[in-house]
């Protein structure tokens, strides 16, 4: 037996939620070739096929590209504190693609080892996040080389997949998922499958392996020369979550303000005197990789990398992860 | 009863020190009054006056925003008055292609002799924004007309002809030690080919996006010795305006131009060189002969047709997706500041946060200092994994460059640049 919904019934579940005072978002066409992870306004707006993946990731509902710590009030020589401790409403992330929802758990893990990062956690609690498995792979996916597979539940409170006909099974995956679906569903014998995942593109061990052993290696050189430090790579990774603090507003104060920041900037590892230990593009590349597959694994024994390709589909010089690793392995 | 409170308009005026600012003075000094409403700044020139200024005005509260200065040909310093006219010239096309209410920003020139014409007009810039009310439309949201998305580039990669003999002609050019390095296109971007032998890694097809020459300007890729570099011909028009600004030789790279036969880019719809001019060698064959102008592109029009609201609205949503990844500025080949204007915190004149405010900022920053310097390779819209059109803003700082001063940045190499030079009889109509 099954839980199986219809796509409009989905639909119109996502206005219930919307409805009922839930940002919800999803999937949704911004230009003819762009489909970003938005905040919906309507049930209608959710796009559930015909894509391969969002360009963003559903870490900027968790992790928002700029979030407010606190405001700040400067009158002469005192200033006063204006704290940001509202709750946040709670939000559903509506047919997130798996290897977005697998980045939950890497960032909860990154905000809850030596400090616990209030505002990520508060969004966290109030997130529910529906994956919706996946139907098709392309190019750029890479997911089964990092461990994951198209039909993963890993992060998600629940887990669609798609029948056809417009049907899906639903699987809940914890308390928040039945919350959503319970009641909502109907019975079935019929079962979902995803696709099988792509063909393995690289061995992740092997790459940990280079990354650990050539440090200081022409390699990084010939294959990494190309990039152009901007953060795209970073911005749409599902799990980077580097991030600046920088006062936004005038001098006389108005907030104190977290923002992403990308180890691809060349101010990312600047000094105040001028010295930088990454000097150039090569060494930011094998920061990169480095970080994901040796640093973060050593501390926390998993890839800091989900497979899903945007660093490579959104790179404006083909880079990314998988190119790079691509090369590490054959080359 | 007690009736409304009348709105009063706050006016920041950016005065220059030797003219305006002793015509304010003489019109306190000879009783003659006028409205309250202004705040003036007072600058050395309107020369240095930045446009950062004026944006930074209206966002911080003010309604309205005069500037004036000396009369043309009255500069304490001969020529700011005149290089800042050029550049209010262009702004203002920028601030009306984003939707910024012209009506709210006044150029005046006002000697130290005429404290009368100051009082006047402070007197009639207070009246007309006091009708206008109070301006809340500053990067507002809202309804706006669908304009059309750029057309994008065809999936799958068609291998033009030339691509052997360019592996030939860049293996020679590395075997025989005239050059140490290539720039040019692999398989899945850009590649720097160092060894001959890696010729082969090189390709020349409908993929071949990027404009190259901005690897000319980086010190990891100069350390590598003399490079050559592949363009194609719109992407040339980089190398006459980098070599205008003294930052760029010929004698340092060679040049291995493409005749063009169009890689399906938007850019594409706009062509106006399709061979090589300057190169050192050029190889393949042009689709056509050359296009004799470049029309507008329809989404321009479409934007332009709407009022300045609806432009506003539509800008707004569009920043609002930026995530400030900065690939814009990255990929493009006039951007090779060693630091730019938004990575420096002392002072911090742009909001780094990726905020609304931050945002425009950083965009109108952007657009602007690429004003007739920005030869249209649209690789910053291309960049931009928000979707944001921002080859948009440089269309129309470019047409504005081309309809007053007949500048087309990357054709002439003998042309002096649009910022940094002046005549006598630019246009002035809208300063008083």
């Amino acid at each position: 037996m099954s839980e199986i919904i219809s796509q409009s019934a989905l639909r119109a579940l996502a206005a219930e939620w919307i409805a009922g005072g839930k940002s919800v978002a999803g999937p949704a066409r911004v230009k003819p070739d762009l489909v970003l992870y938005r905040v919906l306004r309507s049930g209608d707006d959710l796009l559930l096929e015909g894509f391969q993946r969002p360009s963003n990731s559903i870490k900027d509902f968790l992790f928002p590209k700029a979030e407010k710590l606190y405001g700040y009030k400067i009158r002469g020589n005192s200033i006063e504190l204006i704290e940001n401790d509202s709750p946040e409403p709670a939000q559903v992330i509506i047919a997130a693609r798996p290897c977005d929802a697998a980045a939950l758990p890497i960032l909860d893990h990154v905000f809850n080892w030596d400090f616990h990062d209030e505002f990520y956690n508060r969004r966290r609690a109030a997130t529910t996040v529906v994956t919706l498995a996946c139907s098709a792979h392309d190019e750029n996916c890479f997911c089964t080389s990092v461990g994951l597979d198209p039909g993963s539940d890993r992060g998600s409170d629940a887990i669609l997949f798609a029948l056809g006909n417009g049907q899906y099974e639903v699987r809940c995956a914890t308390e928040k998922g039945h919350a959503l679906f319970d009641g909502k569903t109907e019975k079935s014998e019929r079962t979902g499958k995803a696709i099988t995942g792509p063909e393995k593109r690289f061995d992740a061990q092997a790459v940990r392996a280079f990354v650990t052993t050539h440090f200081e290696d022409p390699f990084w050189n010939e294959h990494a020369l190309t990039c152009i430090g901007c953060g795209t790579c970073a911005f749409s990774c599902p799990a980077c979550h580097c991030f600046d603090i920088v006062d936004a507003g005038s001098a006389a104060g108005n907030a104190r303000v977290k923002t992403w920041d990308s180890c691809q900037f060349s101010t990312f590892t600047a000094h105040a005197s001028g010295h930088n230990p990454r000097p150039a593009q090569p060494a930011r590349q094998r920061q990169r990789i480095l970080h994901k597959f040796a640093i973060y694994p050593e501390k926390f024994g998993e890839i800091l990398c989900t497979g899903c390709g945007n660093c490579t589909r959104n790179c404006p010089v083909g880079l990314g992860v998988l190119s790079v690793a691509t090369e590490i392995n054959h080359g | 009863m007690s009736a409304a409170p009348q709105f009063e308009p706050k006016i920041v005026a950016y005065v220059c020190n030797w003219c305006t600012y002793l015509g304010a003075d003489l019109a306190g000094t000879a009783r003659l009054e006028y409205p309250p409403n202004v705040r003036i700044i007072r600058l050395p020139c309107t020369g240095r006056i930045d446009f950062n200024l004026i944006i930074k005005a209206l966002e911080v509260g003010a309604d309205g925003v005069l500037v004036s200065g000396c009369h043309p040909g009255d500069c304490h310093y001969t020529a700011g008055n005149y290089h800042a006219r050029r550049r209010w010239i262009l702004f203002r096309e920028l601030l009306d292609t984003l939707g910024i209410d012209l009506r709210r920003i006044e150029f005046a020139w006002i000697s130290a002799a005429e404290g009368r014409k100051w009082q006047q007009v402070v007197t009639e810039f207070t009246e007309q924004t006091r009708k206008l009310g109070p301006y809340k439309e500053l990067y507002a949201t809202g309804a706006f007309p669908d304009v059309p998305a750029p057309e994008t580039a065809s999936p799958g990669a068609k291998s033009f002809a030339a691509e052997s003999e360019l592996r030939e002609v860049c293996h020679k050019l590395l075997s025989e030690g005239t050059v140490k390095v290539v720039i040019g296109y692999g398989a899945r971007g850009p590649v720097v080919v160092t060894r001959p032998e890696d010729a082969d890694r090189l390709v020349w097809n409908n993929r071949c996006f990027s404009n190259l020459t901005a690897y000319l300007k980086r010190k990891e890729i100069k350390a590598l010795g003399k490079a050559a570099v592949i363009v194609k011909p719109c992407d040339e028009k980089s190398l006459v305006e980098l070599e205008k600004e003294a930052q760029f030789e010929r004698k340092d790279a060679h040049v291995i131009g493409m005749a063009c036969e169009g890689v399906g880019q938007p850019k594409c719809a706009h062509c106006t060189a399709r061979t090589p001019r300057f190169v050192d060698v050029t190889l393949g064959v042009a689709a056509g002969p050359e296009p004799q102008s470049s029309p507008s592109p329809n989404r321009l029009a479409a934007l332009m047709a709407m009022p300045p609201v609806e432009r506003m609205a539509f800008w707004s949503d569009e920043f609002n997706r930026c995530v400030k990844c900065y690939a814009c500025r990255q990929v493009c080949p006039m951007c090779y500041c060693e630091r730019c204007i938004v990575d420096k915190n002392r002072p911090m004149s742009i909001d780094p946060a990726p905020s609304t405010k931050g945002n425009f900022a950083w965009h109108i920053a952007r657009a602007f200092h690429l004003a007739g310097r920005c030869v249209g390779c649209g690789e910053c819209s291309r960049a931009c994994p928000a979707g944001i059109d921002l080859a948009l803003l440089n269309i129309s700082l470019h047409i504005a460059a081309q309809k007053n001063f007949g500048y087309e940045a990357g054709m002439d190499p003998k042309a002096e640049p649009v910022i940094g030079s002046y005549t006598l009889h630019d246009t002035e109509a809208f300063i008083r």
